[in-house]
């Protein structure tokens, strides 16, 4: 008895709910007013409202209604690792640092070039071994302590030593290393000195081109010095957020589920327009479509192929594409005997065709690559032609290779071992010939099985047969690239992270003039020449020709197959208007506004 | 009684030594380490090296013959494992290598969502599932027991993945009726008390926020409940079948003892032992079931949590959650185990 009058009242609780639901409260059951249908490639450009002087009464809100907040809810696959920018790398984390927090530099809107933001100007000495910074006066951090001389003095000093307070050993500040050549010592920053409360000098071991790519990174933001003082090693965490100069102030963090920010009053660059951002995880592709769908967000990035298509016939929905510098590509292993002749390697690159894998996998979320650097940057080699598709000409130069019969087997030419040593691959083993593909989906390679899978049906037109395999999940996968034990051909690719060519091809190809372990012992010690001598070289004029030379090494050497640029579709309701998505760093919210 | 409770609580201990053995060792067995995957593509040779000095974890994972070797007793029991141990002892979960914050932490916060959701699609999944289940046995090979068990057998074989989309197109999507996602709507204040938003609302007396939380929890409750229904259905008719064969029921229907009577009191109490049984191990199916629910649904529990935490190597959040999920398996278990004594007057424990 007890049983059946419990089972009632939870009916009962169910499907009142529900009604309340289907009744109107929540929001997930607002319906999308009728709105101007956006084009599919852009939406139109907000108008600022017209300042009305007297507004007609008619439109004016009823005085005791207080006006709705607007909000913007964004869906994304994952949650932000840490809102400390300066040791983290996951773009998710970007995404909201970069509205909370600044750099002294930023990205012009959809390029690559920086541009002054915290910094009205950065100028060099003539070597270009001194930076006079002139900081923007009258900024305030959100929690209301000055921005200044001293707070850029205190996180660079806090990214560089080690022994500093605030570098805390349980945190890694990779990136500085990475982009500033190492930490105390090694570092090229010599130091930061104040010239007066609003100047700062940066002093260089040498030069280094991408200076102020660097500083426009969304890593290299100015924390406030007191909210780092006062959350030690919890800053960023959800507990503490992060305290910046940004347009939007840290509200709260619920982690796994969602990170929201408020419209900062006082912001130097105005007011945002919308007054709440919250990014929601939802991490999978089709249930954040649906989401979307049923409103219960405003917009997200990446979808599935199927959802795309269905959002372009949608009229309640557009889509806008996201440009940033990525290049997806197939690389040899060197250390497999058959590829260290040219002639295979050109065959391979003869037999895959692109144009095709192309069109049926992406559409127009991708454009063929044919160097490494995107020719979204500058860098990019214009004049280089791309290898045909010809799978006639790739079994001939088979042919001339040695294998008049195609290539099933290949001959390991030295030991491959893992990290403790133990041999995996003998020198002179026949192997089948591999094909790795990403066991997960990255924004250069949405769907690398399928991709792999075309691949394979290519080569095997042109008498290439390989075996399609992968190498556990991507923490596994990486570690056997790194470790140059991807023992064939293998899928990866690369998103920029300043916009600068360094951060490509001498990202992959720089360094000494020993075989590259983590770029499948891949050896030109001219090239690598070359790119070293690049990234000391002032002046964008003399650096692009030393870049445009690095790709024709690497075109005619066949060192890779340089397979697409992908670009990253965003989905919106036709509500939201002012989007802007940033080549590299974290798009821009700031004049983004939501239709209720 | 007593002491069969403390003895089983006391083998509690040993079990739980045995899941972090085996789950540090097999985390450790996986190829790739939290350094290689925290650094993406961007890895180094001098990153990696540095990270994994940062977290120990180029120490020796079980015990330092190295050290032992070299009369360095201390050293011998400097070992990844043994810290973790010492540790544990002090209720110390450690922090997590990526984020950086303590795991009790998260798990605190993570851990109620699930089990809410676990215990929601639990009590659906009993008290849709038992009746069902007898009235299929009562009517036998009647219309409405051939609809429930083939009803049932759908139930068993739907893919939650494609159940919980569905339950998203049809209710979130074309209905409206309710959200896609989530625990809560954002506008909606909640303070939290247990963290188990049901609770809290109530408790704070948040009418608001209960309702919120109530049609949040409903999609992933049903997507959830399908499987453990329908097996539970199945598992109740076939016992109470069973148990209807025997002469003891025969007999009560011959002496004139009304039909409800003889269902509820002679057969089901009978019948309950193998459903109990059934009913401890969905529990810890649906625990499992819980990471697929949680990632349709966006429901942050440590179901999805820890799934990532594997995959991005993440070794405390791993340890730390499994342990948790062990604790409470074994726990049910051990209730399941007392609940044969009520049931069953024949079983007593000493």
């Amino acid at each position: 008895m007890k049983g059946k009058s419990l089972f009632i009242l939870l009916a009962a609780i169910t499907i009142l709910s529900m009604v309340l639901a289907a009744c109107g409260g929540g929001a997930a059951t607002t319906e999308a007013p009728p709105v101007e249908q956006p084009t599919e490639e852009a939406a139109p450009p907000v108008e600022e409202p017209a300042p009305t002087e007297e507004p007609a009464p008619t439109e004016a809100p009823p005085p005791t209604e207080a006006p709705q907040a607007s909000v913007f809810i964004f869906g994304r696959g994952g949650d932000s690792v840490s809102l400390d920018p300066a040791i983290v790398t996951d773009g998710e984390s970007f995404r909201v640092t970069g509205q909370i927090l600044e750099s002294l530099y930023t990205f012009a809107p959809g390029t690559t070039n920086p541009i002054p933001n915290l910094a009205e100007e950065c100028m060099p000495n003539e070597s270009a071994t001194e930076w006079t910074c002139t900081l923007r006066q009258g900024v305030k951090f959100h929690d209301g302590t000055d921005f200044n001389a001293d707070a850029v003095i205190f996180n660079f000093e806090r990214w560089r030593f080690t022994d500093n307070p605030y570098h805390f050993p349980e945190q890694v500040f990779e990136y500085y290393e990475a982009m500033f050549g190492g930490f105390d010592d090694a570092s090229i920053i010599t130091s930061v000195e104040k010239l007066d409360e609003y100047t700062v000098k940066f002093t260089l071991s040498a030069p280094l081109a991408p200076f102020l790519a660097n500083l426009a990174m969304d890593i290299f933001a100015i924390s406030s010095p007191a909210a780092i003082e006062k959350y030690g090693a919890d800053y960023g965490t959800p507990a503490a957020g992060a305290v910046g100069t940004g347009p939007f102030v840290f509200k709260e963090w619920v982690e796994g589920d969602h990170i929201s920010v408020t419209a900062n009053e006082e912001w130097w660059g105005g007011r945002a327009k919308v007054d709440e951002i919250i990014w929601r995880v939802i991490a999978d592709e089709s249930a954040r479509y649906l989401a979307l769908k049923a409103g219960d967000i405003d917009g997200l990035e990446q979808a599935t192929v199927e959802d795309l298509a269905d959002a372009e016939n949608n009229p309640d929905l557009y889509i806008l594409r996201k440009d940033q510098p990525t290049t997806a590509y197939l690389a040899f292993n060197y250390k497999i005997q058959e590829f260290q002749d040219p002639k295979v390697r050109e065959a391979i690159a003869h037999a895959i065709n692109k144009q095709g894998i192309m069109e049926n996998f992406f559409g127009e979320n991708a454009d063929l690559a044919t160097t490494l650097i995107p020719s979204s940057m500058w860098g990019y080699n214009d004049t280089i032609e791309d290898w045909t598709y010809d799978p006639e000409l790739s079994k001939q130069l088979l042919t001339e290779a040695g294998f008049p019969d195609g290539l099933s087997e290949v001959t390991i030419a030295e030991d491959i071992v893992d990290a403790d040593n133990n041999v995996l691959f003998k020198a002179g083993d026949k192997i089948p010939l591999r094909l790795y593909y990403l066991p997960i989906s990255r924004f250069y390679f949405p769907t690398p099985k399928e991709v792999g899978e075309a691949m394979a049906a290519d080569l095997a037109n042109a008498g290439i047969n390989v075996e399609m395999t992968t190498e556990g999940d991507w923490a596994t996968y990486l570690a056997a690239r790194r470790e140059g034990r991807l023992a064939g051909l293998y899928q990866l690719g690369w998103g920029g992270d300043n916009g600068d060519p360094d951060n490509f091809t001498g990202y992959f190809f720089g360094g000494g003039a020993e075989p590259i372990q983590r770029e499948g012992w891949y050896q030109n010690p001219t090239l690598a020449e070359l790119l070293n001598q690049a990234l000391v070289t002032p002046g964008q004029e003399n650096r692009d020709p030393m870049y445009k030379e690095a790709e024709q090494i690497l075109h005619d050497d066949i060192a890779r197959i340089w397979l697409f640029h992908t670009r990253v579709p965003l989905i919106f309701s036709a509500k939201v208007q002012g989007y802007q998505p940033q080549m590299v760093d974290a798009d821009n919210y700031q004049d983004v506004t939501v239709t209720p | 009684m007593v002491r069969y409770v403390i003895r089983r609580l006391i083998s509690i201990i040993p079990t739980i030594l045995g899941v972090t053995i085996v789950v540090f060792m097999f985390l450790r067995l996986i190829p790739g380490d939290p350094a290689v995957a925290m650094l993406g593509e961007h890895a180094t040779e001098e990153n990696v090296a540095r990270i994994r000095e940062q977290f120990g974890l180029n120490r020796p994972v079980f015990l330092d013959r190295e050290a032992l070797k070299q009369g360095d007793l201390k050293g011998f029991f400097n070992t990844q494992y043994l810290l973790y141990l010492g540790r544990l002892l002090r209720g110390d979960l450690g922090n997590s290598i990526h984020r950086r914050i303590p795991v009790a932490e998260t798990l605190a916060q993570r851990f109620p969502a699930t089990m809410e959701l676990a215990f929601f699609s639990m009590f659906i999944a009993i008290i849709i599932g038992v009746p069902v289940g007898i009235i299929s046995a009562a009517r036998r090979n009647s219309v409405l027991d051939s609809t429930t068990m083939v009803g049932s057998l759908v139930g068993v074989s739907m893919p939650i993945f494609w159940l919980g989309i569905m339950l998203i197109m049809l209710f979130a999507v074309t209905l409206q009726w309710l959200p896609a996602g989530g625990r809560l709507d954002s506008g909606i204040e909640l303070k939290t008390i247990t963290n188990f938003h049901l609770i809290d609302s109530l408790i704070t007396l948040n009418f608001a926020a209960f309702v919120n939380a109530l049609q949040h929890i409903i999609l992933p409750t049903i997507a959830l409940a399908t499987i453990p229904m329908a097996v539970i259905a199945r598992m109740t008719r076939s016992s109470m079948l069973d148990v209807m064969q025997e002469d003891y029921v025969r007999t009560a229907h011959a002496k004139g003892v009304a039909e409800r009577s003889v269902l509820y009191k002679h057969a089901l109490k009978n019948a309950f032992l193998p459903i109990i049984t059934i009913i401890g191990l969905q529990f810890g199916l649906l625990l499992a079931g819980a990471v697929l629910t949680e990632t349709i649904f966006s429901w942050p529990g440590i179901g999805k949590w820890v799934y990532d935490s594997i995959l991005s190597r993440d070794y405390p959040i791993v340890q730390g959650g499994t342990l948790l999920i062990a604790f409470i398996f074994v726990l049910i278990n051990l209730l399941v185990d007392i609940s044969y004594g009520y049931l069953d007057p024949r079983i007593h424990y000493d």
